[in-house]
């Protein structure tokens, strides 16, 4: 058998493959059913918070930022309560991070308010001094993208069933009935903010990156 | 399927692979030893592919309807 | 069979992929440099507005140097190593010189499309799986071009057994083609939905299944990229270098299956005490541990084979550039278990000490080796001596000494953030508030920026020898059989 395999490189190409592919199957595949179960009372993410979530991952906050805590006291002190798998049922992609450069953000929603986001974005240092995290400056003038979060809810809730538009959870509807949502959530964090640049843009219609990442850091608790 | 029976399986699954390994590699290293003492192939003469690799050195093992392998 | 006259191994897909292989070692590690003095110096992060932040930059950093400088690294030596093991020219088949020069081209194409995009923010957030689908596609595409490739050479080989680099490098690229594709399973939302971006897509796997696929890639990913094919490279052209055959040719047959069996098992070290299942966690410890068999295996083998010769290392810096390769993959390899080991994980995750295990792997293992494979190919692809000796022992010692600062700085970093994180008063209450964390660890990030920029400096003195070697190295008549020619 061994000689075999030594002189037909297509069959031992094939060997090499299954010795590979096993681990896989028998570690990945079985545990997709059960951890996929959202745990009781976690809503999807609304339009809003999909863009702020798109804004996050397109300025990588996630090389710097964890978004899991692990069950220890010394972390559940600093962060509160361990993450739960049922818990990122609707993260596409998951956003666990590999590096704490910066704090945990699993649950930053709890203890941080939409007037302390805006502070730090525009300069850490200001509500964290010796902060060495860069400032997001361009989050306040570069404008979401709310047609592609739509896409994005529109197609996990298609694809994916994911549960809008139940009873209890967030409305998605048509893309214009959604827009509609989406102002009168960002209206309620505009308001908390200090910036003229983004109330005045807000006016015209048009909702910038920073209002979509509050909205997203908010809904993390 | 319930998770239990899939429990299972994986749990099977795990255990055949470990032995599966453990077995092969055995064999696989006693395979290697075998050809070399009954003379039937010189494994180590195999690194001399590396050392004598110019265009026109000859190939430690040619292919060629001659020495067609009997294995 | 007989030698046809004038029948010589073309090269010219291998040296473009050198030339791509240094270019993108430069830029890769530029911007690695920038990001890690980013950490010390929050200032530099505004050099150029929002495509300049430490954020936007660590993607392109690690894409960079992965896909850029060591997949071209790695394709540049097969392209070498394979006709060379095989016994067969590239020029024998017109049709395997179109698909290496195609798959060069939409090799560059891709890796340049990738950085453009990075830097705009284009990204699906997955570590070393950043890039979109479209670009997805593309690498798929290139990829099966390097199977053809590969398949294609065995094909017309004359060599009737396969050299144990040709068994990595099949098992390279049949990995690869496995985690790429399942890891990058996407649906692009606009053809759903109608609206938004066109090249927006969303992850077919939610939350802690996402995690488990991505951390089966991530860790197999490095297996499959770092480690697999470097060992194709060390079984070529040290034993090549340096004259001697492999310690024992039996053991690398052995290592190999040992590797090839436990690997992919031991992903789940990288998802400790989160939400997957514990006979998961679980069993990622125990293989990492087991793990080290096999890669010592491969390393013991490597440094074995210079029994009898040590003397080589004095008289040739390649051998000392391997030689110091296979010790770094050593300690690389003790030390990943060791944060594998589920107490030990506890305080090093999250850590700086997990940046400055890779780098040690990446830095001592995989970018000397590179290197050395590089300088080794030169003098036979351009039939010239390598231009300098001293220029090549100065680069050796600096980028040593940058590595050793790499390390030794992030692993004070990181066992000081781990033991500061958990730290306590005499209440129980937590000792310091995260920004304490941080400011403490500023000179440490300082010294590994330092350490960092002495590795550059070393490339750019690779480059410059490398290019000195080409336009202007001594000719030589005959392909050297051993230890590479160098002026002094």
């Amino acid at each position: 058998m061994f000689h075999w395999l030594e002189r037909n490189p297509f069959f031992f190409a094939v060997g090499v493959f299954l010795v590979i592919a096993y681990a896989g199957v028998v570690t990945i595949l079985p545990d997709f059913m059960e951890s996929a179960r959202p745990v009781v009372g976690k809503k999807p993410y609304t339009v809003l918070e999909l863009a702020g979530r798109q804004t996050y991952i397109k300025d990588s906050c996630n090389a710097c930022h964890s978004q899991l805590i692990r069950p220890f006291k010394s972390e559940t002190d600093r962060y509160g309560m361990y993450s739960l798998s049922g818990e990122y049922a609707y993260d596409r992609p998951f956003l666990w991070g590999s590096k704490r450069t910066g704090p945990d953000l699993m649950r930053v929603g709890n203890y941080r308010t939409s007037d302390w986001h805006e502070y730090h974005m525009m300069a850490p240092t200001s509500v964290v001094p010796g902060s060495i995290m860069p400032a997001y400056k361009h989050m306040f003038s570069n404008t979401a993208d709310i047609e592609t979060a739509y896409a994005e809810a529109y197609t996990v809730k298609t694809v994916f069933n994911v549960p809008y538009d139940k009873p209890d959870m967030p409305k998605l509807g048509t893309l214009d009935e959604s827009k509609k949502e989406v102002m009168a959530q960002a209206a309620l964090i505009v308001a908390d903010m200090k910036s003229q640049e983004v109330k005045d843009a807000f006016k015209k219609g048009e909702i910038k990156e920073i209002v979509a990442i509050i909205a997203y850091l908010n809904s993390l608790k | 399927m319930n998770m239990e029976t899939i429990r299972e399986l994986q749990a099977y699954g795990y255990i055949l692979f470990t032995i599966f390994l453990a077995v092969i590699l055995y064999s696989y290293l006693y395979h290697l030893y075998r050809d070399e003492k009954t003379g039937t192939r010189n494994y180590e003469k195999y690194s001399d592919i590396a050392l004598h690799d110019n265009i026109d050195d000859a190939p430690v093992e040619a292919i060629s309807p001659l020495n067609k392998e009997k294995d | 069979m007989q030698a046809k006259d004038a029948l010589n191994y073309d090269y010219s897909v291998a040296k473009c992929f050198t030339y791509a292989t240094i270019l993108f070692g430069i830029i890769g590690m530029l911007i690695g440099v920038v990001i890690a003095y980013q950490m010390a110096f929050p200032e530099l992060n505004y050099l150029a507005g929002e495509y300049g932040t430490y954020s936007r930059l660590r993607p392109l950093h690690t894409s960079g140097v992965i896909f850029g400088f060591l997949l071209s690294g790695i394709f540049a030596s097969w392209y070498y190593i394979g006709q060379r093991v095989l016994k067969v020219s590239m020029a024998e088949s017109k049709f395997l010189m179109v698909i290496g020069k195609l798959h060069f081209w939409i090799y560059m194409i891709v890796i340049l499309t990738a950085v453009v995009t990075l830097f705009m923010g284009v990204s699906t957030s997955k570590e070393y799986a950043e890039l979109e689908w479209p670009l997805d596609i593309a690498v798929v595409v290139l990829w099966v071009l390097w199977g053809f490739s590969i398949f294609g050479l065995i094909g017309i080989r004359r060599e009737k057994t396969l050299y144990i680099s040709m068994w990595y490098f099949i098992a390279t690229f049949l990995g690869v083609a496995m985690l790429y594709l399942f890891n990058n399973m996407e649906v692009p939302t606009y053809f759903v939905s109608g609206v938004g971006k066109w090249y927006h897509s969303v992850s077919m796997y939610a939350g802690t299944n996402d995690a488990m696929v991505q951390w089966w890639y991530g860790h197999n990913a490095v297996a499959f990229v770092f480690t697999v094919p470097i060992i194709a490279m060390i079984y070529y052209f040290l034993p090549k270098e340096s004259g001697q055959p492999v310690f024992s040719y039996k053991l690398s047959l052995l290592s190999f299956w040992g590797l090839m069996f436990v690997y992919l098992w031991a992903g789940g070290h990288h998802l400790l005490y989160s939400t997957v299942p514990d006979w998961v966690q679980t069993m990622g410890s125990i293989f990492s541990v087991i793990l080290i068999l096999p890669s010592w295996g491969s390393a013991i083998n490597m440094l074995l084979t210079m029994k009898g010769e040590w003397g080589q290392l004095k008289a040739n810096p390649l051998i000392k550039f391997m030689v110091l390769a296979s010790t770094f993959y050593m300690l690389s390899t003790l030390e990943g278990p060791i944060q594998a080991i589920k107490s030990v994980n506890a305080l090093a995750h999250f850590t700086d000490w997990i940046p400055g295990h890779v780098h040690d792997g990446t830095l001592g293992w995989v970018g000397f080796m590179l290197m050395a494979a590089l300088f080794h190919m030169a003098p036979r692809m351009y039939k010239k001596e390598l231009y300098s000796k001293k220029l090549m022992e100065a680069q050796f010692w600096l980028q040593t000494t940058g590595i050793v600062m790499y390390f030794t700085s992030m692993w004070i970093a990181g066992i000081t953030q781990g033991m500061m994180w958990r730290a306590t008063d005499q209440f129980g209450n937590l000792a310091y508030s995260f920004i304490d964390t941080v400011t403490v660890l500023i000179p440490y990030y300082s010294l590994r920026a330092t350490g960092g920029l002495f590795y550059l400096v070393g490339f750019f003195m690779f480059s410059y020898n490398m290019y000195k070697t080409i336009s202007a190295g001594k000719a030589i008549s005959s392909e050297p059989q051993n230890a590479s020619p160098m002026s002094a």
